[in-house]
């Protein structure tokens, strides 16, 4: 192994993220090639999480984009501040200023509204990680609009002027999949698919982040995460909802699990009534026995 | 790299000139002695979808041992073994295969009693009337034709309606101040209307023998139509669920007609509320309140009732509607009586129709919430 991999490897677990070589070889390509790393996974298995580690690892700042359905290029990259211009015209309307100065004066930097993309380009001293978040909520235009963006890392404001990034943005998108992205999306990032954890990282991660919780349970929790995964439930509960559980069991010092702890804190962990009812009668059928059996 | 670029290209993989440059300084990132390091490498620069991790494992194991063992090679590329890119159907469709050669008994028995004197309005009219069932081959390109143009002409509809007025929603500051930056008074107010966000479409067709041929006629009709909404997602079910929305980018609806073909399972018997389940699961996140859900089944299930009761619940209470439609429906003496129809129809918003051509076009109509 690569020994700037290994140290990869070793930074992102002294920032409490636990990872495998995947994960550090993707991240070691995305930082040298320059290219956006695009994350794909089932929802709660840290695709996120990637992104703040990486900001903490490069010890730069980390610039969130939130995406979701009709977000545009106005929300993404830059607004003007419309309530403070109109302000500052009444405020100077007695002034006898001339309508051209007064025109410059408001569409000035002070009146602008940088929003996230703008800011990833404009970060003076080195370069940010600019996290696109959930991209496949946005619109396929959006989508379009951020590729542009991507290409050349520069922006034209047409009241200020262009405004080229000294230092690109490292970018991390992340997915879900609920709906495929474009092609030429896909052609220009590194991609890497996120799958949940295996029994061995799952315990290591919920030890990791609930320190408060025994080494028996814990792995008891991650045998019940692993078994309820394999139940075929309408809303699969990721590594999210492990830690949640965790932190909600270590919180009630609960030192094993039985049956009406499970019963009590399931909430933590399945988010869809129906899911509920079907534990809770696997369970009645046949006890936590099945649950935390060895597969 | 660029004979291995060239081989990921043959299996299917869209690699282009830029992936190979990257991958080449990949490797330069990676330590060469550490061979699962440069596979998971080079897997992040060119395979860009789980679906495609498999073929690249392939063609990576077949290449990168050139060296030591050759024949390998050739074993391991010998079958193009790629259910996604290169299916057997596409060899064997000279012409549509099975489910046409059905179309043609079923047409030249019912071609015979053609009422040849209807007095129809037109013989449009008279062709939109007649069930998809009773054409025989060669009509049934006349009449895809024709619902192709029906589809557009009801697409350039829908949209038209959605324009919005001037004078209504909030003022848009931005226009404002730009219309008013001479006057130094905020006079001409321009207005700004939320963004009307179209429809979403989710189609689920029966494709189980003589649903078929309907779910053709629906998906080629809905794909004219698809203009019209922000997203068409398609996916076909008999005993398992696929997801053909990949399918149908192609350009002729011939090559969709194709590629259809080629997704089809062969196995009988039809397991609604399974593949709704299925969908549930899978793509929970496709429905919500501006989504319409398109069921296309005759209702003749072989699974559990309650389990579709459950499933098309499930369904029901996110999306902003859902019909169902049903090709038996067009017969007069139908009634929906099988236990899966019954235990249906109480959920759905909308039970229609959906066997000629007629009945296509009034769908369009409630296709707007």
């Amino acid at each position: 192994m690569r020994d700037e991999i290994r140290k990869i490897q070793q930074l992102m677990e002294a920032a409490d993220y636990v990872t495998d070589a995947p994960v550090a070889t993707s991240v070691h390509l995305a930082t040298t090639l320059r290219k956006p790393l695009l994350i794909e996974g089932h929802a709660g298995v840290g695709k996120t999480e990637i992104a703040k580690v990486m900001s903490r690892m490069l010890a730069t700042n980390l610039i969130r984009l939130q995406c979701y359905e009709g977000l545009d290029a106005a929300a993404a990259l830059y607004e003007w501040n419309y309530q403070k211009q109109i302000l500052h015209i009444k405020l100077h309307e007695t002034s006898g200023r001339s309508a051209s100065d007064e025109e410059r004066e408001i569409f000035s930097e002070n009146f602008l509204l940088r929003r996230p993309l703008l800011q990833a380009i404009s970060q003076p001293d080195q370069a940010p990680v600019l996290l696109v978040d959930e991209v496949d909520r946005a619109d396929e235009e959006f989508e379009a609009f951020m590729l542009e963006v991507f290409s050349d890392w520069q922006v034209t404001i047409p009241e200020i002027g262009t405004i080229k990034a000294t230092h690109p943005p490292h970018v991390v998108l992340t997915s879900n999949r609920t709906r495929e992205l474009s092609d030429a999306l896909r052609r220009r990032c590194l991609y890497l698919w996120i799958d949940y954890p295996d029994f061995d990282k799952e315990v290591r991660i919920v030890q990791l982040k609930v320190p408060a919780l025994n080494q028996t349970l814990a792995r008891e929790v991650t045998r019940f995460m692993e078994a309820l995964r394999r139940m075929r439930l309408a809303k699969v509960p990721g590594v999210a909802e492990t830690l949640d559980w965790a932190h909600a069991l270590a919180a009630l010092h609960a030192d094993h699990l039985d049956e009406a702890l499970v019963s009590e804190t399931i909430g933590a962990v399945l988010k869809d009534a129906d899911d509920i009812k079907r534990l809770r009668a696997e369970v009645a059928k046949s006890g936590l026995g099945p649950m935390l059996a060895t597969p | 790299m660029v004979r291995f670029a060239a081989l990921l290209r043959r299996h299917g993989l869209p690699v282009t000139p830029e992936h190979v440059s990257d991958g080449v300084r990949a490797l330069e990132q990676l330590d060469l002695a550490d061979r699962e390091e440069v596979r998971t490498g080079l897997r992040a620069v060119f395979a860009s979808r789980p679906e495609d991790f498999a073929t690249f494992d392939r063609a990576f194991d077949a290449f990168w041992r050139v060296h030591t063992d050759a024949d390998r090679v050739a074993e391991a590329l010998a079958p193009p073994t790629l259910p996604e890119h290169a299916p057997p159907g596409l060899e064997r469709a000279g012409r549509e295969t099975l489910a046409l050669d059905a179309w043609q008994e079923g047409g030249e028995e019912d071609g015979g009693d053609e009422p040849v004197g209807v007095p129809a309005a037109s013989e449009l009219e008279a062709l939109a009337a007649r069930d998809f069932s009773t054409f025989s081959p060669d009509q049934l390109d006349e009449i895809l034709r024709l619902t192709l143009k029906i589809a557009r002409r009801l697409a350039r509809r829908i949209s038209r309606r959605r324009r919005p007025s001037a004078r209504r929603g909030r003022i848009d500051l931005r226009r404002t101040l730009r219309a008013n930056l001479t006057r130094g008074e905020l006079i001409d107010l321009r207005y700004r209307r939320r963004k009307r966000k179209k429809v979403r479409l989710v189609l689920l067709c029966d494709v189980s023998g003589s649903m078929d041929l309907y779910s053709r006629f629906l998906l080629q009709f809905l794909f004219a139509l698809q203009s019209a909404f922000s997203r068409v997602e398609t996916f076909t079910f008999s005993v398992r669920l696929t997801r053909v929305t990949d399918y149908l980018r192609a350009r002729s609806y011939r090559e969709v007609l194709r590629r259809l073909e080629a997704v089809k399972d062969w196995s009988g018997g039809t397991k609604i509320g399974e593949s709704l389940a299925e969908f549930n699961r899978g793509w929970p996140a496709l429905v919500d309140r501006r989504t319409i859900v398109i069921l296309l089944s005759d209702g003749w299930d072989t699974g559990d009732p309650e389990l579709l009761a459950a499933e098309l619940l499930r369904i029901k209470r996110r999306a902003g509607r859902v019909i169902w439609l049903n090709p038996l429906l067009g017969n007069p003496s139908y009634e929906p009586l099988t236990r899966g129809m019954a235990a249906a129809l109480p959920l759905v918003d909308r039970f229609a129709a959906a066997h000629n051509l007629a009945a296509l076009r009034d769908l369009a109509g409630a296709l707007a919430l």
